[in-house]
């Protein structure tokens, strides 16, 4: 399975620092990507960190490790700028102090919480400096004031705090404060690989229940030689499209609302709607919970048969295009989103942006290309790319999106039904421990799950990486220089998780 | 311009009437308790199943305050102790009246004051407080055309200021506690607290991790829970009319 790797970590040593350290460079400036980074402690008292990169060539995984002191490690931040808030987190989650890194604010743990508190380190923290209190950048010169707007924002929204230090209108620094959502999600995964964590995988992001649960479900597969056939490969593929589908459409929704189109916030969010409903005419469930169970699918998956589903998606389609062409056609939409928001290629790729965020700053990425899921190895989705990086530009990465995903829809539904047998690329288990790493495409783009496996199949670790995560500090620069007021409509432009951020 | 009205004139109005009857199959709606759950072996079948302690075998009750709709339950016996239906409507009120098969527990609705007061015009002020954000776009979904929120005189508003009630969703993260408990006290009394899903509830499937409040109710007090993970809109257009004494038989398209 090229969506699915298992390293085993008994023959893996860990890497001299040095090595480790020109691994992650490599990820910056080579072929392969950074796709997560995270601490374990394997034994009390003992940390590792652990990275896996790849995607050069379909399929393509890597791995390395390195044994950290129980205090803290150097910064890797000055080779591999993506790897910035992977260990504000690290350090929120196991006191393992960063050492150099350019702004270590917590990420996770607000003022209430104890000075000495990381949930996921069993041994008590020798921390140096252990600190819970956020530090805001102070940009000083003449006129300069702040805005501070949330946690509770005036939207039906997810709670974040965003300080503005603007000269006049002009946003010259803008500081993302998260972890209101955290609910400590990571540390209800360890135990045995069961349904209850898929149920868990479904509330990382709920607007992504599809693209998470999918991808937790073949890495507890893996780990439990369970794979399922390719017909429910397929069904999933189809839900995970429908999804991409539904939330492209609420977004270019939420853009006409934000700019004050309400042509399109109205047909945008009733066409939303119509895609949710195929959801739950699929799963039982407007997010597509439920879709998926370790082994296959949901017994009652599909509840509509293809040809039907076909002529919803159909319908869909056309009224999408419609409106769709309206809106980006509008010369008064034009206006308010081109040059607006924009994030440089260059941004994009030195901080390792992912997913439609990257596609529209020149970014080459899409995990349904590099780690094809079984319904994707033949012809995945045609790949969208555009390189203005502006308001515009990511809401044409939706539309297109959207178009190729009807496109591909059609071709797969329209096909002879794949043989219910087992892949024949079935997983084998290793003994002894391990590391699972599973990849698909969500909507915001690749979403990472990673397990440390023992010999008995027990997770003792589990890492989970939302696209979200990834490209939160995209909104910073992207408004730099921009008018305050056109903050929403730039923020929508990302609409970017809080609760798969936090966590 | 003419585009955009001729596509207006074109799709017509697209509003659900209330009440809108069964949601198409394989929904997972209000849950019907079989003979082999009251009495047989399906409640120890069906608990074992569940991944939120939501079912206890003893009692032999269901408690939808913790219960996300997984239907694993219903797949582990066979639908002889459990099944669910595609009826949106569920139960709601008191934190009491969301456990299925417990002492009955009769509805609460508003008291008459409050009912006179915010009955034919409420507006809400929501907070998101750890959730997933499911029932945040289902409460935002509330707005669009199809559910059409505002028909009945309810609407959401950006500040507490202007608001009659809250409306809660997530399980109370540690880190929005002091943010929730502000925003509830900067609405002006009398005030009402709405608790939507599982998370609200009960912590839903966070339930007991070190980073949440287990539920609305521990934090603030609590006049309306609603079930569901998320709850369909009109679960919650249900409940809401429900709890505000209106009768959704009477209300017209819009
Ligand atoms: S549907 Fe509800 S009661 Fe049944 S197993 Fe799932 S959470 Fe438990």
């Amino acid at each position: 399975m090229r969506c699915v790797h298992t390293f085993d970590l008994g023959n893996s040593a860990p890497l001299a620092e040095e090595a480790f350290r020109a691994f992650l460079r490599e990820t910056s400036t080579g072929a392969d990507r950074l796709l997560t980074l995270f601490a374990e402690e394997p034994s009390p008292g003992r940390f590792l960190l652990h990275a896996v990169a790849g995607g050069a060539a379909p399929g393509r995984f890597l791995y390395a490790c390195v044994e950290t002191s129980p205090r803290s490690f150097r910064t890797f931040t000055d080779v591999c700028p993506g790897t910035h808030w992977f260990e504000r987190e690290i350090y929120d989650l196991f006191g393992l102090m960063p050492e150099g890194h350019p702004e270590l604010n917590p990420l996770r743990f607000h003022e209430a919480w104890p000075k000495k508190f990381f949930p996921l380190r069993s041994t008590d923290a020798p921390a140096p400096d252990p600190r819970r209190g956020y530090r805001f950048l102070v940009v000083r010169g003449e006129g300069i004031h702040e805005v501070a707007v949330g946690p509770v924002h005036a939207g039906i929204i997810e709670p974040g705090h965003f300080r503005f230090s603007c000269a006049g209108e002009t946003i010259q620094n803008l500081e993302i404060r998260l972890g209101y959502q955290h609910k400590g999600i990571e540390s209800l995964f360890p135990g045995g690989p069961e349904m209850g964590k898929i149920l868990l995988s479904e509330s990382i992001s709920g607007d992504t229940a599809v693209g998470h649960s999918t991808a937790c479900v073949r890495l507890l597969e893996a780990i439990t030689a369970k794979p399922a056939d390719p017909s429910a490969e397929r069904w999933r593929a189809v839900a995970l499209e429908i999804e991409r589908i539904s939330n492209h459409c609420g977004d270019l929704g939420g853009l006409s609302t934000d700019i004050g189109y309400l042509f399109g916030a109205a047909h945008f969010g009733r066409l939303r709607g119509a895609a949710l409903n195929l959801l739950l005419r699929i799963t039982g469930n407007r997010f597509g919970r439920g879709l998926n169970r370790i082994g296959g699918i949901g017994p009652r998956v599909p509840g509509i048969a293809p040809e039907d589903l076909m002529a919803e998606l159909g319908r869909l389609r056309a009224e999408m295009k419609d409106v769709g062409t309206t809106l980006l056609d509008a010369p008064s939409v034009g206006v308010r989103m081109e040059g607006t928001g924009r994030l440089l290629p260059h941004t994009a790729k030195t901080l390792q942006f992912v997913g439609l965020t990257a596609r529209a700053s020149g970014r080459d990425v899409d995990a349904r290309r590099d780690f094809p899921s079984p319904a994707y190895v033949d012809s995945p989705p045609v790949n969208v790319l555009l390189d203005a990086g502006d308001v515009m530009a990511r809401a044409r990465v939706r539309f297109l999106e959207m178009r190729a995903s009807f496109d591909w829809l059609s071709g797969i539904l329209a096909g002879a039904m794949p043989p219910g047998t087992i892949a024949a690329e079935g997983v084998v288990p290793a003994a002894g421990r391990r590391l699972v790493v599973s990849v698909e495409e969500g909507w915001r783009g690749e979403i990472v799950h990673a397990a440390v496996v023992d010999g008995e199949k027990r997770i003792t670790r589990y890492k989970v990486v939302d696209p979200s995560f990834r490209n939160w500090p995209a909104l910073s620069f992207a408004v730099q220089k921009n008018v305050i007021s056109d903050f929403p409509v730039c923020n929508k432009s990302f609409n970017l998780s809080y609760s798969g951020t936090d966590l | 311009m003419l585009e955009s009205i001729l596509k207006r004139a074109s799709v017509g109005n697209v509003t659900v009437a209330l009440p809108a009857g069964d949601l198409p199959s394989p929904f997972r709606g209000m849950p019907e308790v079989g003979e082999a759950f009251r009495t047989g072996g399906a409640a120890a079948t069906c608990a074992k199943a569940c991944a939120t302690d939501a079912i206890d075998p003893e009692k032999r009750t269901i408690d939808l305050g913790r219960c996300v709709f997984c239907g694993l339950c219903e797949e582990a016996c066979g639908g002889e102790g459990i099944r669910f239906s595609q009826n949106p409507r569920l139960p709601w009120g008191k934190r009491e009246n969301l456990v299925l098969g417990g002492s009955d527990v009769s509805l609460a609705p508003a008291s008459a004051d409050l009912r006179s007061l915010l009955g034919r015009s409420l507006h809400l002020r929501e907070v998101s407080a750890g959730g997933c954000n499911g029932c945040d776009l289902e409460a935002q979904a509330l707005g669009n055309p199809i559910f059409d929120l505002q028909r009945f005189g309810i609407d959401f508003v950006a500040s507490p200021r202007h608001a009659d009630g809250l409306l809660v969703t997530g399980p109370v993260s540690k880190n929005m506690r002091e943010a929730l408990v502000k925003t509830y006290e900067a609405i002006a009394e009398p005030r009402i607290v709405i608790a939507i899903g599982a998370c609200a509830a009960s912590g839903g499937i966070f339930r007991g991790s070190y980073a949440v409040e287990d539920g609305v109710g521990n934090v603030l007090p609590v006049d309306l829970f609603i079930p569901g993970c998320p709850p369909h809109p009109l679960t919650l257009l249900y409940a809401i009319l429900g709890f505000l004494g209106r009768s959704p038989e009477k209300i017209p398209r819009g």
